[in-house]
């Protein structure tokens, strides 16, 4: 049962990745666009994403809720450590959430509207960057667990693992593979004249995304960073990222031909390989501390509690995931014209 | 102030706020259903009108609440990561299946809301049940997890290690029944007044008169009659924390000496140091009976637990006890005044009639708030009743009122965004017109 529980981990934290990387990234390219190309995106965001954005950002709860019903260890590292990302997580989550509202349901179009979309933008660009300084500080080598937190400076306990320039990058990396998922999702739901521009974006984005890439690994090169230089010696993580790489390739091909199932699957399977190399590079061992690591496997419930989570899961997935597929396929299949 | 004071202000605060858009978003639901419904059957544009006005409501308050949902599903941990670390495993059955119903929740609302001429008509209005349906059954969810911190099972406590957990027996807490019935209620008797208290000041105001009556009829109705039940679910309650946390009845009556026959204080004014209450109307033995149902039986006093046990601020949880008991009292009477005036019609002419069920709007809030109140200072010292303080569950990180005054802050401005997005969106109702 405890690989049934790991799979929904996986899973769930997967989708979250995908589709509210999806979501966040139509946020960010909002913000780099001309003030015409916003009004346009901004209208293709609400097309694409209305019935499904509440749904997609639902995957961190259950993220969050199965770490610290199977892994109360795990989440109460988390929780304590990395304090103060978290709560830069939630301040970007709900005025993000908020304002996609407000400025759709709103009665009034007026000029609030702009501000609506400021709140919006921002949150979109600020959210994804801090869920990556969450994650890069996890695996920073930062963190510095201690039983005696109330002698240690502050600093040292509760900043140094994330506001370091490794956890910078990968917060950074992370903001641009949500770009580039939501530049590939808009170019598969845009007209002739409106797919040029996502065509362009999602090149910026590419290019975007292996420049940080290759920074990410060149800063935990440079420092020294556990994660980095155990990736470089495993040559499976190297061979997922260059596979991932490759698929660049016929990536254009399917959006020149105009592809569009194709192309969505080709960008998804891209950021899946880098998540598995990422995975598979320090499974099971997910936080990396200043003086070893924790190994979330150690960290587990007992067996009975494992086994209630595993079947709550199974029920709960049996009920949503048809649900939310026929949600997607309704509003896919549909063209909602305005 | 110190860290965990902090940290108690921000949880309270996050909860008091996330309470008012969850009891919205779960119950608004029905109103809006209903209204759907007989759209359907009559054909009358009004409700057309009418639903679409209010699943605008809905959206609103719905993605209010699970972003501050979301939010506090961080903050259980990053405020109380002892507690979380014991407790989670625990208590993961209903946050887990909580979960799940919310998602299904998430799900019919894209179907409901971007439904409209796209899916069959019965189909679409089923989805909006749907909604309101997972919606009450992730409220009822939440609250048994909050029933296991006032009535802690499914474990052995050995040492200070939990063993055995039984996540089954855990959500199938003592409490779970009578908190989850108490809440249901009064999230109804909340939303009812409050959403039916705003379509009297329409009314009175004379603005798309036929309109607002048949909203406001709607919303009082699930109001009125979730009032009306709510005083026999209070009496569930009241006996059975008699029985589980007599320290808690204690507290909430201000029932300072044990005495056989205790009688019940209305109002009054506690003097904590001193161990009594003045000014207060007594009647003699209705505290005794009303807890066990016998005149003569005992009620422990606070002066016979000790001191660690106790809540602290014994005022504040008298105060919010009797506020909840009056406000809920006298919703009770309006929901029977509504049901008279429906014999009555001539009353509902009385432009009084509306003022008064405008002043009545905040109060469902007011007294569900004093209620929880009531149960959380209540439970104090206690994280898990007689197992866990408060003060062991806290972060170690200091420095916690800084993030309590950024969520007063976001909060704060966010209360003050919706109400004005929702006056907005009556302004536009009363300036459009219904065809």
């Amino acid at each position: 049962m405890l690989y049934v529980v790991l799979f929904f981990l996986a899973f769930s934290l997967l989708l979250y990745v995908l589709l509210a990387g999806a979501d966040f990234g139509a946020g960010i390219i909002e913000q780099f666009s001309s003030k015409h190309n916003r009004t346009l995106t901004k209208k293709t965001i609400y097309r694409v994403i209305g019935p499904v954005w509440e749904a997609n950002h639902i995957w961190i709860i259950i993220v969050i809720v199965i770490l610290w019903v199977g892994f109360p260890g795990f989440y109460n590292i988390l929780m304590v450590y990395l304090h103060i990302p978290l709560t830069l997580i939630l301040l970007g989550i709900t005025l993000r959430g908020v304002a996609f509202v407000f400025r759709h349901y709103d009665a009034y179009k007026d000029k609030t509207q702009l501000l609506y979309d400021w709140m919006f933008r921002v949150s979109s660009v600020v959210t994804p960057i801090f869920l990556g300084v969450t994650f890069g500080g996890l695996i920073s080598g930062d963190i510095e667990i201690t039983a005696n937190l109330e002698n240690t400076n502050f600093y040292s306990a509760y900043i140094a693992s994330w506001f370091n320039l490794f956890s910078l990058f990968v917060g950074f990396f992370f903001a641009g593979i949500c770009a580039f998922l939501a530049s590939i999702m808009l170019i598969g739901e845009a007209n002739k004249t409106e797919r040029r521009l996502y065509v362009k974006k999602a090149r910026i984005a590419t290019i975007t995304v292996i420049i940080l890439g290759f920074l990410v690994l060149a800063v935990g090169f440079v420092q020294e960073k556990v994660f980095v230089l155990s990736f470089f010696k495993n040559p499976y993580a190297i061979g997922l990222i260059v596979f991932s790489a490759l698929l660049i390739l016929p990536l254009l091909n399917s959006i020149k031909n105009e592809r569009r199932i194709i192309t969505r699957a080709l960008a998804g399977l891209q950021v899946i390989l880098i998540l598995l190399a990422a995975f598979v590079t320090h499974f099971p061992d997910i936080i990396i501390t200043t003086n070893g690591s924790v190994n979330i496997l150690e960290t587990v419930a007992t067996n009975q509690v494992i086994k209630v989570l595993g079947i709550a899961l199974i029920i709960g997935g049996a009920i949503i995931l048809p649900g939310l597929f026929h949600l997607m396929k309704s509003f896919k299949m549909i063209k909602i014209l305005e | 102030m110190d860290n965990l004071d902090a940290a108690r202000l921000q949880m309270a605060f996050t909860l008091i706020f996330h309470i008012v858009f969850a009891c919205i978003g779960m119950v608004m639901p029905f109103f809006m259903v209903v209204a759907h419904k007989k759209w359907l059957n009559t054909k009358n544009p009004i409700y057309l009108t009418l639903t679409k006005s209010w699943q605008k409501g809905v959206a609103i308050f719905f993605v209010t609440g699970a972003v501050s949902g979301t939010a506090l599903s961080f903050e259980l941990g990053l405020l109380w990561p002892e507690f979380m670390k014991y407790a989670g495993p625990i208590i993961g059955m209903p946050f887990s299946l909580e979960g799940a119903a919310f998602f299904v929740e998430a799900i019919a609302l894209g179907f409901y809301l971007y439904g409209w001429n796209k899916l069959p008509e019965k189909f679409h209005w089923f989805t909006g049940v749907i909604v309101g349906i997972a919606g009450v059954a992730s409220g009822i969810l939440v609250v048994s997890a909050n029933g296991w911190m006032n009535a802690p099972s499914g474990f052995d406590y050995i040492n200070g290690e939990f063993t055995n957990i039984n996540p089954i027996k855990a959500l199938l807490n003592d409490a779970w029944f009578t908190q989850a019935l108490h809440m249901t209620l009064a999230a109804f008797t909340a939303t009812g007044f409050a959403v039916a208290g705003i379509h009297a000041f329409q009314i009175y105001k004379k603005r798309h008169v036929e309109l607002h009556t048949k909203a406001f009829k709607i919303a009082i109705t699930f109001g009125a009659i979730a009032a009306i039940l709510q005083p026999l679910s209070g009496d569930l309650s009241a006996k059975d924390i008699a029985k589980r946390q007599p320290v808690k009845l204690a507290a909430m009556e201000a029932h300072y000496h044990t005495q056989k026959g205790a009688p019940l204080y209305i109002g009054g004014i506690v003097n904590n140091e001193k161990g009594e209450v003045t000014h207060k109307i007594e009647i003699p033995k209705a505290l005794s009976f009303l807890a066990f149902g016998n005149f003569d039986a005992e009620v422990k006093g606070l002066n016979d637990f000790p001191d660690d046990v106790k809540p602290k601020n014994i005022a504040l949880v008298h105060y919010a006890f009797q506020t909840m008991v009056g406000l809920g009292t006298l919703l009770m009477f309006a929901g029977i005044l509504f049901f008279i005036s429906l014999k009555k019609t001539h009353w509902m002419q009385n432009k009084r009639y509306w003022l008064l069920f405008f002043l009545l709007a905040p109060l469902g809030f007011l007294a569900l708030e004093a209620g929880w109140i009531v149960t959380e200072v209540g439970r104090q010292p206690w994280i898990i009743h007689n197992v866990m303080k408060t003060k062991d569950a806290v972060t170690p990180m200091p420095g916690i009122v800084y993030s309590f005054y950024m969520y007063l802050v976001l909060y704060g401005i966010l209360t003050v965004a919706v109400t004005w997005l929702m006056l907005r969106q009556i302004k536009f109702l009363n300036n459009s017109k219904i065809s």
